[in-house]
């Protein structure tokens, strides 16, 4: 019982975590359609954010306001990340717009570029994030332990789900989004600025993956390569899932690492991994366009 | 009488291929003006042009005296210009009350309510608020497309074949709404049409197209129907 309890709990924390960086991909690849390779990027430089609010925190405040510093770093995170989502759209993205491999490999490219950059900077030794105090140590129920970070992340997937989904369905914003997604020609017609709706989309989809990697950094050592991790599990997410579809992200995160947690309980690690790529496979030879099917964005700028 | 619109000299082109060359006309404030020609004369495209949405190489669109040829879309549309395309181009996934919500986006955040007499044009739709923008039939959805060009209020509203593929008793809905928002709000009216019957019964002002060209205009009550129909086929 208690095994199961455990596996179940894990289950659900590496879920949470596919779908937090799942859920930036939901905006960028669903609702807009570019393939984004240097997205777990965007997650890797929300890790290092995090870092280098903890040494700046550390080096020039006092240490009682010490453990302040992780939510300071979620907003930085988001704010890092959403800029250079937002600089990387302009440069790169909007040219490449209706030219889907191109934008896949020019992608590419800044990924390893990032990668290199950060490896440079900061080494290729990764560094380390300090949980901070308040997440320390976990919460014990008859004899099984939650740790705290991993119910922290849960909560902030949590967050940051209802967030997005007040964002693209109830807020002015979102239906600006969601008309120019539908209808480009049709929405600058309705006075809407396409162009900046695009370039802002897109940095929230990067921010979010910013914030993804704040809470990647509260579970192991950081380095260059950390968000590679997630993003191939996380694409495989929002394909699942149903492109440009909240809740079929969250089924798809739920069926990924709910079997992934428990085909690794019985068996191996690479086990695990083969048999929920085999699973995905079978089950989109079935439903190709996902789970829940919406009509995506057609990937053409008209003029 | 002052023009609201003025057309000079204009081409237009899709990639290479030039549809409309040195096209000229005006659209007097305060009137309704119908552009008529068969298919493929270069009506639709006229419009596009006059939105921003094909290229226009060169010539000049003079709205409110100010050229608006090099403006993106959405700032010509926030000049006081509502537009209610061929087809409609409701944004399907989206409700009724979204739909017409976004047609505030052009009055630039002025203010966030419909005004009342938007729902006394258009009674129906009010109760379809909540459906879904694709689930509505062709006559509901050009309501909701004119009312959402309506809701800014703007100076002109451009309409592209409304009557296509409409029911009669609706087609009259539409014109007794277009003709009650010119009288009643003075918006200038700009209309694409086929239908004659429609066009002779609403416009003040008529340009036939042929080829790009304008072959044939004048004020409607002074046109004959059978010079106008001799024209069109």
């Amino acid at each position: 019982m208690d095994q199961l309890v455990t596996t179940l709990f894990n289950g659900l924390s590496l879920s949470s975590i596919y779908l937090l960086v799942a859920l930036g991909l939901s905006i960028t690849f669903g609702q807009m359609g570019v393939i984004n390779m240097a997205h777990g990027e965007f997650v890797m430089l929300g890790a290092y954010t995090t870092f280098c609010t903890q040494e700046l925190f550390a080096n020039f405040l006092p240490e009682q306001v010490g453990s302040i510093y992780y939510f300071a770093a979620i907003v930085l995170a988001f704010f890092v990340t959403f800029a250079l989502g937002c600089l990387l759209e302009k440069l790169l993205i909007s040219k490449l717009y209706g030219r889907k491999i191109d934008s896949l490999l020019a992608t590419w490219g800044v990924s390893l570029i990032l990668q290199q950059a950060v490896r440079t900077i900061f080494g290729a030794q990764g560094v380390n994030v300090n949980a901070p105090s308040f997440l320390k140590g976990g919460l014990a129920v008859k004899g099984v332990t939650f740790s705290y970070n991993r119910i922290f992340i849960i909560i902030l997937v949590a967050f940051c789900l209802v967030m997005v989904w007040l964002l693209v369905n109830r807020s002015r914003y979102g239906s600006r989004m969601r008309a120019t997604m539908q209808n480009r020609p049709m929405a600058q017609c309705m006075g809407i600025n396409t162009k900046k709706i695009d370039c802002i989309t897109f940095g929230i989809g990067s921010g979010l993956a910013g914030i993804a990697g704040c809470s990647v950094a509260l579970l192991g050592s950081v380095d260059s390569t950390v968000g590679q991790n997630y993003i191939v599990y996380s694409f495989m997410t929002v394909v699942l899932g149903g492109a440009g579809n909240l809740f079929g992200t969250v089924i798809g995160a739920a069926i990924i690492g709910f079997s992934s947690i428990f085909v690794e309980n019985y068996q191996s690690a690479s086990i695990a991994r083969a048999i929920v790529l085999l699973i995905i496979i079978i089950f989109l030879q079935f439903k190709p366009s996902g789970l829940f099917t919406v009509r995506s964005r057609v990937l053409d700028e008209g003029v | 009488m002052s023009n609201l619109l003025e057309i000079k000299n204009l081409s237009a082109a899709y990639g290479e291929s030039k549809v409309i060359q040195d096209l000229s006309f005006e659209v007097p404030k305060d009137n309704i003006v119908c552009l008529i020609g068969r298919n493929g004369v270069g009506k639709s495209t006229t419009l596009k042009s006059i939105m921003g949405l094909v290229k226009t190489p060169s010539g000049k669109i003079i709205f409110d005296d100010n050229d608006i040829l090099k403006l993106p879309s959405y700032e010509r549309v926030k000049m006081g210009i509502g537009y209610v395309p061929q087809g409609r181009d409701i944004f399907p996934r989206m409700t009724v009350q979204e739909n017409l919500e976004l047609g505030l986006e052009a009055a630039d955040g002025k203010s966030r309510k419909i005004p009342e007499y938007i729902y006394e044009l258009f009674p129906i739709l009010p109760q379809f608020a909540k459906r879904k923008g694709g689930d509505l039939s062709g006559g509901q959805q050009q309501q909701l497309a004119i009312a959402r060009a309506l809701v800014s209020e703007p100076k002109l509203l451009v309409l592209d074949e409304p009557t296509e593929g409409i029911q009669p008793s609706i087609i009259k809905d539409i014109g007794k709404a277009i003709r009650r928002v010119n009288k009643e709000f003075g918006i200038t009216v700009l209309i694409v049409e086929q239908f004659l019957e429609f066009v002779m019964g609403i416009s003040d002002y008529l340009y036939v197209l042929e080829k790009g060209e304008v072959i044939l205009q004048g004020n409607t009550e002074k046109l004959s129907r059978e010079d106008v129909q001799k024209r069109m086929t």
